[in-house]
């Protein structure tokens, strides 16, 4: 061994150096691997019915519709969902679920469905009414023939109130779509915003613009205890049902009870961010390869050997002062 | 301060990183500014070494082979990459709006009754005609609205064929009650209010029946289209025995309420655009119409084709494993100052014991 090769090989910075080059250049040919990754499919229908007009945004936020916070929630998810995930959108109001498009891949259409789901608006509604239960229900049916699960945002104010307060029969199978309902809204009962024939808004109901009890179907059994009952003339007794149904509060025990007759999930929507925990928790995840660059990995260790190199140098130069041999 | 801002968008419109806080790692490149791979050695006066240009940027091009590996390698890891890029190209094709029918008539098949093994319902020969007819305009831009008891946006403009098909897949499922023909119309022109492109616009609307048109959204058309001149295609699916646009009934009957659908055929056509109904009766018609439609709206477009992303980090790596090995070169030409006296022995106690020799 020479002299000058003695004194290279005994140089730890040379094989620092030596060792960032091999490490880059195993970056440069770093495999790309194969790896699973959970995308979902996933049916969203959002309520558009006038509960959802309701403004009992987040507590300490800014004043917002039920609507807004939906669709914010819905384009968060949106965002969120791995590519090659697909996502159809429906709407829902009366007793059904109307579905505007069907699933279509996240990322390649991301601005066309982000922007539809910001076209979503309370008067694409085509009726005051709003039969959640039904509407879970043919939304399932709906999510089922399209192979997806599904993710319903809704505020569950039934209007009119249910018959007996009795959840209509579910004629499905409980559990074989997957699924979860998200709850918008406040828990503290709101006004809900009224609006005349050309979408401007001119107050809030009152009690006696909502029906208060549904009068359809056989009287419940407490009727005959009623003040004025007469069992042909007045079976639901004598005077006009009173109540709170002219508030809307986000009925969580109600969604839950869906929930539960369905087989779906529950989620409150308390951020933004909770429909994608919920989605998570609540729907099949479908894994589809991605290729995943391992490349970053050998590069970091050269970039470290390079540190190494250069910050032990000044660290030295701090230290020592020059010196002659 | 105006330059910074558009150069700054010019780079990162056209660049990107996966990893933006793995640039924080690039302060890192400051270490060579204080260090350098190769032995110190001291000399006992700086006037001893004579002035030489070529030792100077010998020595500024080392440090900088140094920086530019650890910035490359950083950017490297963070992923850098050009962004998906659009390039625009002239093409033939239009911006144009899909206005779908959605009433729960548009369930039935031609003959107007529930559709039997081998009849075609009138939406899925809709579906299947409009996807043929979005396949074959591969250009357009197109946006989805669909009318029923209430007009329904369903999606925005878009060059992404895909979602429209999904679009247009959904247009055979149970539809509702009512066609409100008048408010689906507005809604489609105002896909065009903010459209200041030059192509040509056209509204495609698909139904099988209309309904009377209230007045005073009668108005708000009209000012639609003097605002925003658009093409007009009109696909009628007439159903067998219902009355047809071009029909002219017996004086006394030729009221809008009988005639809905004669009547929106006569708003159109004094709407003072560019407007052609189509009366089809049965798929083929359907087809034939469609084939008509894809003929007239052949005006050039400029539309954007995409280039997909381009990953940087092998380029990087590249760059920095070069900035390395040209280090590792300066590294082996290294020598010691020594005086050429001093024996072997000496020579490698100094080179243990530097600072003890100082």
């Amino acid at each position: 061994m020479t002299r000058r090769a003695h004194l290279i090989a005994r140089d730890g910075r040379f094989w620092l150096l030596v060792l960032a080059l091999a490490l880059t250049l195993a970056a440069i040919g770093a495999p790309r691997l194969t790896m699973a990754r959970e995308a979902r499919d996933l049916i969203l229908v959002i309520d558009v019915t006038g509960s959802m007009n309701v403004r009992d945004g987040r507590p300490g936020g800014p004043p917002a519709t039920r609507l807004s916070q939906a669709k914010e929630g819905a384009r968060r998810l949106l965002a969120g969902l791995p590519c090659q995930s697909r996502l159809g959108l429906g709407i829902f109001t009366e007793r059904r679920s109307f579905l505007l498009f069907e699933p279509a891949e996240v990322c390649e259409n991301f601005s066309a469905i982000d922007g539809a789901i910001d076209d979503l608006d309370w008067r694409m509604a085509w009726e005051g009414d709003s039969y959640v239960a039904r509407g879970v229900h043919g939304a399932i049916a709906m999510a089922q023939g399209l192979g997806a699960d599904l993710v319903f945002l809704t505020d569950g104010h039934e209007a009119p109130p249910l018959a007996g307060g009795e959840l209509p029969a579910f004629d499905g199978e409980p559990g074989k779509v997957a699924g979860v309902l998200v709850g918008v809204g406040g828990t503290e009962p709101s006004p809900i915003p009224k609006f005349d024939r050309d979408g401007r808004e001119v107050g809030f109901y009152g009690e006696s613009d909502v029906p208060q009890e549904n009068r359809s179907g056989p009287p419940p059994a407490d009727a005959p205890s009623r003040a004025g009952y007469n069992p042909r003339n007045a079976p639901w007794g004598g005077e006009a049902a009173t109540g709170t149904e002219h508030l809307s509060a986000m009925r969580a025990e109600h969604l839950r009870a869906i929930a539960a007759q369905t087989g779906l999930g529950y989620a409150a929507l308390s951020t933004p961010a909770t429909v994608i925990s919920a989605v998570e928790a609540g729907t099949r995840a479908r894994p589809v390869e991605v290729r995943v660059d391992t490349s970053a990995l050998p590069a970091a260790f050269a970039l470290l050997s390079l540190t190494a190199l250069f910050g032990v140098g000044a660290a030295a130069a701090r230290r020592d002062p020059v010196h002659l041999h | 301060m105006k330059w910074v801002a558009t150069a700054w968008d010019g780079l990162s419109g056209h660049w990107g990183v996966d990893h933006p806080a793995v640039l924080a790692l690039l302060m890192l490149a400051l270490l060579p500014l204080l260090a350098t791979p190769f032995r110190r050695g001291g000399v006992p006066a700086i006037a001893l070494i004579p002035e030489d240009r070529v030792s100077r940027l010998m020595s500024a091009a080392l440090r900088l082979a140094g920086m530019v590996a650890i910035l490359a390698l950083v950017l490297g890891m963070a992923g850098l990459h050009r962004r998906e890029q659009s390039v625009e190209r002239e093409g033939t094709g239009a911006h144009l709006v899909l206005l779908l029918d959605r009433s729960s008539s548009m369930d039935n098949s031609f003959a107007d009754r529930a559709p039997t093994g081998d009849q075609e319902s009138k939406s899925a020969a809709a579906k299947r005609l409009l996807t043929d007819f979005v396949a074959r305009r591969p250009h357009d831009r197109i946006a989805v609205a669909a009318f029923s008891t209430s007009p329904m946006p369903v999606l925005p403009l878009t060059d992404h064929h895909a979602v429209v098909d999904a679009a247009i897949a959904a247009i055979d499922r149970p539809g509702l009650a009512f066609t409100d023909v008048g408010r689906g119309l507005a809604l489609a022109f105002s896909y065009f209010s903010e459209d200041t492109d030059e192509s040509s616009r056209a509204v495609l609307l698909v139904s099988d029946g209309a309904a009377l048109i209230d007045r005073r959204v009668q108005e708000a058309l009209r000012d639609a289209v003097a605002r925003t001149p658009v093409h007009l295609y009109w696909l009628f699916l007439r159903s067998r025995g219902s009355k047809g646009i071009f029909d002219v009934p017996p004086p006394g009957e030729d009221t809008p309420q009988a005639n809905p659908e004669r009547h929106l055929h006569l708003f159109l056509e004094s709407l003072g655009v560019p407007y052609r109904a189509f009366e089809a009766t049965s798929p083929e018609a359907v087809g034939q119409a469609i084939t008509e439609i894809d003929r007239q709206e052949t005006r050039p477009i400029r539309y954007l084709e995409r280039v997909p992303r381009r990953d940087l980090a092998r380029v990087a790596y590249l760059i920095a494993a070069l900035c390395l090995g040209l280090l590792v070169i300066a590294k082996l030409a290294e020598r010691r100052l020594m005086p050429s006296r001093l024996p072997d022995v000496r020579a490698s106690a100094i080179a243990d014991e530097p600072r003890r020799a100082a």
